[in-house]
């Protein structure tokens, strides 16, 4: 494997835009470098309003910017693309398709005919657990299975690199908890290359091979804690007790306080 | 054996109520009817002001005979099809392609609300200066009052999909046209059923008063000289077919169709 | 140093106007009127290059002086509250706009009143359900030629229209909300030893409202149409009688501005009265409206 080749780039990237209701500018990221390498699965945290789903939906191509330069694969992010799927934090999953038409859509989007998509489809559906669901309609499932159905949506169609925005922000604390340990599984049988942002410091632990840490606004980035943990490893019932863990999420926990009380002085 | 008698039950009741629904409404029309001869036989001069229904009825004998009746009622219902039909295959697609981008949408959404406010009615002055008196009118009248209401609620129906759904079928690498045929017009399709019926109904409506008008032959037509040529019997008899065959086009066609729709696309979105 | 001065006041200007305006509403402001100001330019292109003859187009100015030559000869604010003849063009806009609210004030009540007594029983509104949606049926249109018979050419017809357009159409919505409001509520109000009155107003006119609102809604749209045109066939005054004999002596100009007199009204209305009594009602009673 080509570990060397990072897989998505960022340099030197800042943003600012104008505010919703006042029009005033706003400061969001300042000055950010990041690399991703093959297989890798980074997560970023920070303090809400620091700018980490600005990042992602300038990496997603739905948000145009002009400082820096961000790419995958050595191409350029101009808009949205096949090269980068996203999981969204609110449901996106089209409501009037089935599971299996919802997560075989990006294959129908490139033209792929009907009988090879299936089986694709089939596969992911297993792999996300969803075996026995394909004909439901979204507004039939849970809320922790319609992001099992968007990370299989996403997987489905195959993307260079996966942005995932605090995908897991909206389901209860046991459907999490679950879900963090399937991602984990999931990031182990495809290997993708995974960016995954979040405000909750416990999942950055768990599921990064690398946690970022955003300052608060303007975004910078502020620390970069590894976590050395194989992933075949990171199951909960064993987290509380590995020192490695413990370790790497309190150094990324006080680095997060740090921000927050700043923020709060402002 | 249990849930068989159940279900006995249940389609005895419901025969029951179909029963008082149906003696419901032939009470209805005989109370009606009798009011009716009662209020025409007791006005003075009741042949100009409220004719009794027996001579209704027998005014539509003599146009059947002659066959005045049937042609009339084509030529409206012909005017109503392809003016409605034309309306909305244009107002549909025209709707969903301003919808297409949100900066779009929200520059024409003010002024197709202001087009869809004129109503075609108003705007027939114009068009009789334009084209005289001629089927031309009328159908340019029914064209744009079933093109603006359709075009605006599909254009409102757009605008109202969530954001996201767009995003995410974007960042699979949908092109405009991918995301218009899988995203837009799916979400859409609640305000499209909704849109046709509204449309549909005034548009109608446009036929009826077009016909009167500008003096094309049909219903409108019939109770307009029906007026003039002091014939209320004709006048009443031409509501009565107006009212009918709204009822039956509006609850056997266009609400069951309406109905479906929104309880296939309508229900999953919330 | 000047432009960049003068840039600094601009941005700030710009910021100042978002923040009193919203930057959202003033995006959507100045995006809907991109295209009234191109159509206006195409309007004007017209008269400049004559594609279209006068006859069919009128310039815009013609249809701005309009407006005074229909005042012409208004002696004064008096005879236009009065609605003299003199004074066209108000007297054309206060007796169409006179007519909504005679009918508004009468039908309104009446069809609410009605719907809800009828609503209150089911075996009542069952019987009278078939009488609602015929008479909504048979469009205000088609009531033009025996109103006429009824009532001669003029005022009496154009209400009578009006007034029967928005009273069925509020007598069968009103009906059918509160038919549809669920037993419990009722039931509720009565054990807690509210009375008949109680039940009414604490049940039945909430509960019925997102319908009632409904009914206002398509009262407006449906009962506006059918007066200009019940105006302009029976009639003898308002904007739909003006725009009719004004296309009968070929003013166009005249009918261009009534055109567009209405179309301000019946936005005005919409969006000044209907749509702040619906988010109104909302607010009051927490409900969701839906379109139906």
């Amino acid at each position: 494997m080509n570990k060397l080749i990072p897989k998505l780039v960022v340099e030197g990237l800042s943003h600012h835009y104008p505010d919703e209701y006042t029009g005033e500018s706003v400061h969001a990221l300042e000055d950010i470098n990041l690399e991703l390498y093959e297989g890798e699965l980074v997560s970023v945290v920070g303090p809400s309003g620091c700018g980490k789903s600005t990042l992602l939906n300038i990496l997603a191509g739905l948000l145009p910017y002009n400082i820096g330069v961000a790419s995958v694969d050595g191409e350029v992010i101009t808009g949205p693309g096949p090269d980068r799927g996203v999981v969204f934090q609110e449901h996106a999953i089209l409501p009037w398709r089935t599971v299996a038409r919802n997560i075989g859509h990006g294959l129908e989007i490139r033209k792929i005919p009907e009988k090879e998509r299936n089986k694709t489809v089939q596969d992911f559906i297993n792999l996300v657990g969803l075996t026995g669901f394909e004909d439901k309609y979204p507004h039939e499932l849970s809320g922790g299975m319609k992001q099992r159905c968007q990370v299989a949506r996403t997987l489905c169609a195959d993307p260079v690199v996966m942005l995932m925005d605090e995908p897991f922000a909206a389901v209860d604390a046991q459907t999490r908890i679950t879900l963090q340990e399937e991602l984990n599984r999931i990031a182990m049988a495809t290997k993708k290359t995974i960016l995954f942002i979040t405000h909750a410091v416990d999942e950055a632990a768990f599921l990064g091979d690398r946690c970022l840490v955003f300052s608060a606004r303007p975004g910078r980035l502020k620390e970069i804690v590894k976590i050395d943990i194989p992933r075949e490893k990171r199951v909960w019932a064993d987290m509380n007790t590995d020192a490695v863990f413990i370790a790497a999420r309190d150094k990324i926990l006080a680095s997060v306080r740090e921000e927050v009380s700043v923020a709060v002085e402002e | 054996m249990q849930s068989r008698s159940k279900l006995d039950r249940l389609l005895w009741s419901l025969q029951q109520l179909m029963k008082i629904d149906a003696m419901n409404i032939v009470i209805l029309v005989i109370v009606v009817l009798l009011g009716w001869s009662v209020i025409s036989d007791n006005i003075e001069n009741p042949a100009r002001y409220l004719p009794s229904p027996i001579a209704v009825a027998f005014s539509s004998v003599d146009m059947l005979v002659k066959g005045l009746l049937p042609s009339y009622f084509s030529d409206t219902l012909v005017r109503l099809i392809i003016g409605s039909a034309i309306g909305l295959a244009a107002g549909i697609p025209f709707g969903l392609l301003l919808g297409l981008n949100r900066t779009v949408a929200d520059m024409f959404h003010p002024m197709m609300n202001f087009f869809q406010s004129v109503s075609g009615i108003a705007i027939f002055p114009i068009i009789v200066i334009w084209y005289g008196n001629s089927d031309m009118t009328v159908l340019i009248v029914i064209l744009y009052t079933s093109f603006f209401p359709i075009a605006f609620t599909v254009l409102s129906g757009v605008r109202e999909i969530p954001l996201r759904y767009i995003n995410a079928t974007r960042t699979l690498g949908a092109s405009r046209f991918q995301v218009m045929k899988d995203v837009l017009f799916p979400g859409a399709m609640p305000h499209i059923a909704t849109g046709s019926r509204l449309s549909i109904g005034f548009a109608w409506r446009a036929v009826i008063a077009g016909e009167m008008l500008a003096g094309r032959e049909g219903l409108g037509w019939m109770i307009f000289t029906g007026q003039d040529a002091d014939k209320t019997t004709e006048i009443i008899l031409g509501m009565v077919i107006i009212g009918f065959t709204w009822i039956v086009l509006d609850h056997y066609l266009l609400r069951p169709m309406e109905e479906r729709t929104i309880e296939r696309w309508g229900l999953v979105q919330r | 140093m000047g432009a960049r001065s003068k840039m600094m006041v601009f941005s700030r200007l710009s910021v100042a106007l978002q923040r009193r305006f919203g930057r959202q509403r003033l995006r959507k402001i100045i995006l809907g009127s991109i295209p009234f100001l191109f159509f206006i330019t195409i309007w004007h292109a017209n008269t400049v290059f004559g594609w279209l003859p006068p006859v069919f187009v009128p310039t815009i100015g013609e249809v701005w002086e309009a407006i005074f030559f229909l005042q012409e000869d208004c002696p004064g604010f008096v005879p236009l509250i009065k609605l003299d003849n003199d004074c066209m063009m108000t007297t054309h806009i206060l007796s169409s706009l006179g007519r909504v609210i005679l009918a508004t004030v009468i039908g309104l009540p009446a069809g609410i009143a009605l719907g809800v007594v009828a609503g209150m029983s089911r075996p009542i509104s069952k019987f009278l359900e078939p009488v609602g949606v015929f008479a909504n049926s048979i469009s205000g249109i088609a009531w033009i030629p025996l109103a006429i018979v009824w009532f001669g050419v003029g005022w009496v017809t154009t209400l009578f229209i009006m007034l029967n357009t928005i009273f069925w159409l509020m007598f069968f919505n009103s009906m059918l909300g509160v038919r549809s409001i669920a037993k419990v509520y009722e039931d509720s109000i009565l054990t807690m030893g509210g009375s008949r009155w109680d039940v009414v107003t604490q049940v039945y006119l909430p509960g019925a409202m997102p319908s009632i609102i409904t009914g206002m809604r398509m009262s407006m749209g449906f009962g506006w149409r059918a007066l200009i045109a019940a105006e302009m066939i029976g009639g003898d005054s308002g904007l739909g009688f003006m725009i009719f004999t004004s296309a009968a002596e070929f003013k166009i100009e005249e009918v261009f501005l009534g055109v567009i007199i209405m179309a301000i009204i019946f936005m005005g209305t919409d969006k000044f009265l209907l749509a702040p009594l619906e988010k109104w009602t909302v607010e009051r009673w927490g409900l969701v409206w839906k379109p139906s």
